[in-house]
């Protein structure tokens, strides 16, 4: 039983910090991001790369993921910078699916659909982590760090030039912000903050492939920033605890026919989704309406 | 030889993705609403039409139940989830959000009442022939051309010769317009719905003798939909319905060069390229910021 | 024209369910896909499954009820460590049951990790026989289906040029990788090969490639709805060369489809008229229960569980506790099983020999054509 809960808290723990760095563009700079699962996966394979030809240290792995994400997201950055709104989503999305295929076939480096296998567990100092309770402990700390440096840099100059591009672009332009330059650098922290949720995926669960860094992988980070509330502080984490705990909690009706049990979860899943939108656009943390 | 059948595929299946994405982009050019629940509109058509089909009663009544289907679908859609959402806010991607979750509700749904696997609708009309050597092309190629012109001809007719087809085009642009006029803009809104749900009933009801149905087939209807309203130009029916059979074909005259996995990765190239290099799409007027 | 045991498998579980909680019980796990596209292999293996958990129930083969713990694996590796993960910490089973080949693959890490034995009876991957000492196959592996079939067509039928549509998986690179090696051994040719993804579902274009490679065999080699899908548009885009399969294709649906007819698939060869008590009672009692006669997939789940059963009795028998190491051990230890099929043994790499059937579909039901044993 403790290690179902910790195995649980390991997982909300890696989607939380997802979670938060979207939240990051979406909520601060309004960069509404169908290609989050990018990064993560982008993140899981540099660091399980690394672990398995280099050394499973996390002062290794960690920073390789990071690097190799922030430079890719500079493909996400250019977009960004010339559309807004719906085209930006489309854009987003024909970078999810290009990425999905590159996953499947670079097979060298991710293994296909066949995925990475026996991937080392993380190295803190020397010791390994790989029991949930363990790792639960690191996947914590992990997401504390994050959620801080997002927040110390929200409450920076940077995010309140971010919040001005949020509210009217040409404005902060025209106030002499060098709007192109801070949209750049928050795709790029963002995503590299993202990595470092893949590699914490990657050692925890010691296989990936590329079923976890899907379009629906993008939706579902997505879904957790906006059901709990984008742009607040404890939104994501609500956001993510609330999705990774639906499937467990429906798992415990027993009475359910064991065929129809992913079915449902699904359309639980769908169906919240859209009651929310309908009766509580600002998400469960959220402002009731939004300006 | 492989090269003109190829480019024959291509333009049997751009000619179903032009019918799929020109009633994405009419709803999308018009209300503004991201519908991505398109794609389920296209699995209840099909799913529609193959119970009643599979059932025995005949070709009639199984056309009505899949358009009736998909109609309903769309315009309860508008009404029960869209209508409620832009009254109180108005951001494309609350609707996005709300209109992805229905998409996973249907497709789970029709899942639990038709079985997950592979169903086919049986009918000798998707076996080949051999036009000329080395060439094959099935009725239903041609039926699928040929319904493809005729929906999308009746389209054009209706946008620019009657009162609601010209209301309709002129609610994106300014839906106070549209109020002078005396005319309801819920209503021309209920109207897309209903013309862009119709759009994918022909598709739907081809597809489910030629590849075949499951329930998540929804999923590439709709990104494919996506990808040629914007390659099109947003706002542009006739850029959208060019863009479907561009895309169909670049998805089927890639096999001349790469592997079919990456064929998908193909038509996103395009979209990701168009997005960057000219947002406005084809034919599109409407710029992107 | 499409068969469903939803209802069936709902109603087995449920009867699972039902059944008392003793403090002895004995629970082994199964990942199956029970949702999404496949789920209609996880029903056809959990019949098998489930008639093996009543059999040892009655017959009291062990010290408590045995049960099985599901979970969903919706025949994606990555859902399936995450149930992999809770039964082995949270169910604390020692033994489970697994199906298809990246799964089984995903999977079998965990497995050696924390001493659980993995057992596939539905995935066919050669390199499902490499993956430790704790990762078991009661089922006979593609390697050998397409060692059967090849030297059938190209000796027998004078069949010699071959073009392979394979899935972007683990399973399809490794028939690709096996049928280049075997055909020039026997004097056939691979004159082309096309790779689809695993979500793909439009096969005009492919078809239209295949036909113009001229082979006279066109090998399959997918699971699922894709394979269904691939053989419909092969035959609707005018392929009328010889289309062959491996065992994945022999599931309810796939024989009914019509054009299906005159299609050569292998699979494992199982003598369900066989004299030997295990075997009649299995068939007896399958047909009794579901109605329609098993297949190769409900006898190998049964079997891998008569297999649970018989370690588990031995060890109780020695006063020991059931865990994944004992069980390896008593395994190395047993000469022989009794299963249906048979009495067989175990290979050192933990994979089960089966001979292999040649088969032809016709009238929706497959004929056997051949036999073929190995050593």
């Amino acid at each position: 039983m403790e290690a179902y809960i910790f195995n649980l808290v390991n997982l909300i723990a890696i989607y939380a910090i997802l979670a938060v760095t979207l939240n990051f563009i979406m909520g601060y700079a309004g960069i509404y991001s169908l290609a989050h699962a990018v990064f993560f996966g982008l993140g899981a394979y540099t660091s399980a790369w690394v672990a398995q030809n280099v050394h499973p240290s996390i002062l290794l792995t960690i920073p390789a993921a990071m690097m190799a994400a922030a430079a890719l997201s500079l493909l996400l950055a250019l977009p960004a910078l010339r559309v807004r709104g719906e085209y930006f989503v489309a854009a987003s999305l024909g970078l999810q699916v290009l990425a999905v295929t590159i996953f499947s076939e670079w097979k060298s480096f991710t293994g296909g659909i066949g995925g990475v296998l026996a991937i080392p567990p993380a190295n803190v100092f020397g010791i390994e982590v790989f029991k949930p309770a363990h790792f639960a402990i690191l996947s914590v700390v992990a997401l504390v760090i994050v959620m801080a440096l997002i927040n110390a840099l929200v409450h920076s100059s940077f995010g309140r030039n971010l919040r001005a591009i949020h509210d009217s672009e040409s404005a902060a332009a025209s106030f002499g912000k060098n709007v192109p330059m801070i949209k750049t650098i928050s795709v790029v922290i963002s995503a590299a903050l993202a990595a470092v949720a893949g590699a914490l995926y990657a050692s925890y669960l010691s296989f990936i492939n590329v079923e976890s860094f899907t379009l629906d992988a993008s939706v579902l980070v997505m879904a957790m920033v906006i059901i709990g509330g984008t742009g607040t502080v404890a939104g994501p984490i609500v956001g993510a605890a609330l999705l990774m705990l639906l499937p467990s909690l429906i798992s415990w009706f027993d009475f359910l026919p064991q065929t129809e049990i992913g079915a449902l979860q699904q359309i639980i899943y769908g169906l919240g989704m859209t009651l929310l939108m309908i009766f509580r656009p600002g998400g469960i943390v959220g402002r009731r309406a939004k300006a | 030889m492989l090269a003109i059948q190829l480019a024959i595929t291509g333009l049997q299946t751009g000619a179903l993705y032009a019918l799929t994405a020109v009633g994405f982009s009419l709803i999308f050019g018009s209300t503004r609403i991201f519908h991505f629940a398109h794609g389920a509109t296209f699995v209840i058509a099909a799913y529609f039409f193959y119970g009643v089909f599979g059932a025995g009663l005949g070709l009639l009544p199984s056309i009505a139940a899949a358009g009736l289907g998909a109609v309903a679908f769309g315009v309860l859609l508008d009404r029960l989830v869209y209508a409620p959402i832009q009254r109180h806010e108005g951001s494309f991607f609350t609707v996005f959000v709300a209109s992805f979750g229905v998409g996973i509700v249907v497709q789970n749904l029709i899942g639990m009442v038709f079985g997950r696997g592979f169903v086919t609708v049986n009918t000798p009309l998707s076996r080949s022939v051999e036009m000329i050597p080395g060439v094959y092309v099935s009725p239903l190629a041609w039926i699928a051309i040929l319904c493809t012109a005729i929906f999308l001809g009746a389209l054009q007719f209706f946008l620019r010769r009657t009162h609601t087809g010209m209301a309709l085009r002129a609610l994106a642009d300014n839906p106070e317009l549209v109020r002078t006029f005396g005319l309801n803009p819920r209503m021309i809104a209920a109207t897309a719905f209903a013309v862009g749900s119709v759009l994918v009933v022909p598709a739907a009801i081809i597809t489910s003798a030629t590849t075949g149905l499951n329930p998540a087939i929804g999923h590439h209807v709709m990104l494919i939909s996506l990808a040629a309203t914007i390659v099109g130009g947003i706002g542009s029916v006739s850029g959208t319905m060019l863009a479907g059979l561009l895309l169909g074909l670049a998805e089927s005259l890639a096999l001349l060069v790469v592997d079919s996995q990456w064929t998908e990765a193909v038509t996103f190239a395009i979209l990701f390229a168009f997005i960057i290099i000219r947002p406005a799409g084809l034919l599109g007027r409407a710029t992107a910021h | 024209m499409t068969r469903h045991f939803t209802l069936a498998g709902a109603i087995v579980s449920l009867a699972c369910l039902a059944m008392p909680a003793v403090a002895e019980e004995h629970t082994i796990g199964a990942i199956f896909p029970l949702s999404g596209t496949n789920a209609v292999y996880g029903d056809v293996f959990m019949s098998g499954a489930d008639l093996a958990v009543e059999h040892i129930n009655a017959d009291g083969v062990l010290s408590g009820p045995l049960s099985i713990a599901y979970e969903d694996s919706q025949a994606l590796p990555q859902p399936a460590v995450v149930a992999m993960t809770k039964l082995v910490n949270v169910t604390g089973v020692p033994y489970t049951l697994s199906a298809f080949t990246g799964v089984s693959k995903a999977i079998s890490t965990l497995a050696t990790r924390n001493s659980v034995v993995g057992v596939n009876g539905g995935g066919v991957g050669p390199d499902l026989a490499e993956l430790g000492d704790y990762f078991w196959n009661v089922i006979p592996l593609a390697n050998l289906e397409m060692r059967a079939v090849v030297p059938f067509l190209v000796e027998e039928r004078g069949l010699k040029s071959f073009a392979l549509v394979y899935v972007d998986d683990p399973l399809g690179d490794a028939m690709h990788e096996e049928l280049e090696t075997i055909l020039p051994e026997v004097g056939g040719e691979l004159v082309d090969s096309f790779s689809v993804p695993t979500t793909a579902q439009q096969f005009s274009g492919v078809a239209a490639q295949v036909r113009a490679s001229g082979a006279d065999v066109v090998y399959v080699a997918s699971y699922g709805n894709q394979q269904l899908q691939i053989v419909k548009q092969l035959r609707d885009n005018g392929v009328d060369a010889q289309l062959v399969a491996y065992s994945g294709y022999a599931v309810p649906d796939a024989l009914a489809l019509p054009e299906s007819e005159g299609m050569i698939i292998t699979g494992q060869g199982v003598d369900f008229d066989s004299e030997d008590a295990v075997t009649k009672r299995f068939v007896e009692d399958y047909t009794a229960k579901f109605d329609r006669a098993p297949t190769a997939y409900n006898v190998n789940y049964y079997n891998a569980v008569l297999v649970y059963g018989a370690l588990a009795a031995a060890i109780e028998a020695e006063g020991g506790e059931v865990t994944g190491e004992a069980l390896l051990e008593a395994r190395r230890a047993t000469e022989s099983f009794d299963l249906v099929g048979g009495t067989v043994s175990f290979q050192d790499n933990g994979t089960l020999l089966f001979p292999i059937q040649v088969k032809e579909i016709r009238d929706g039901a497959a004929h056997a054509l051949t036999s073929v044993t190995f050593d």
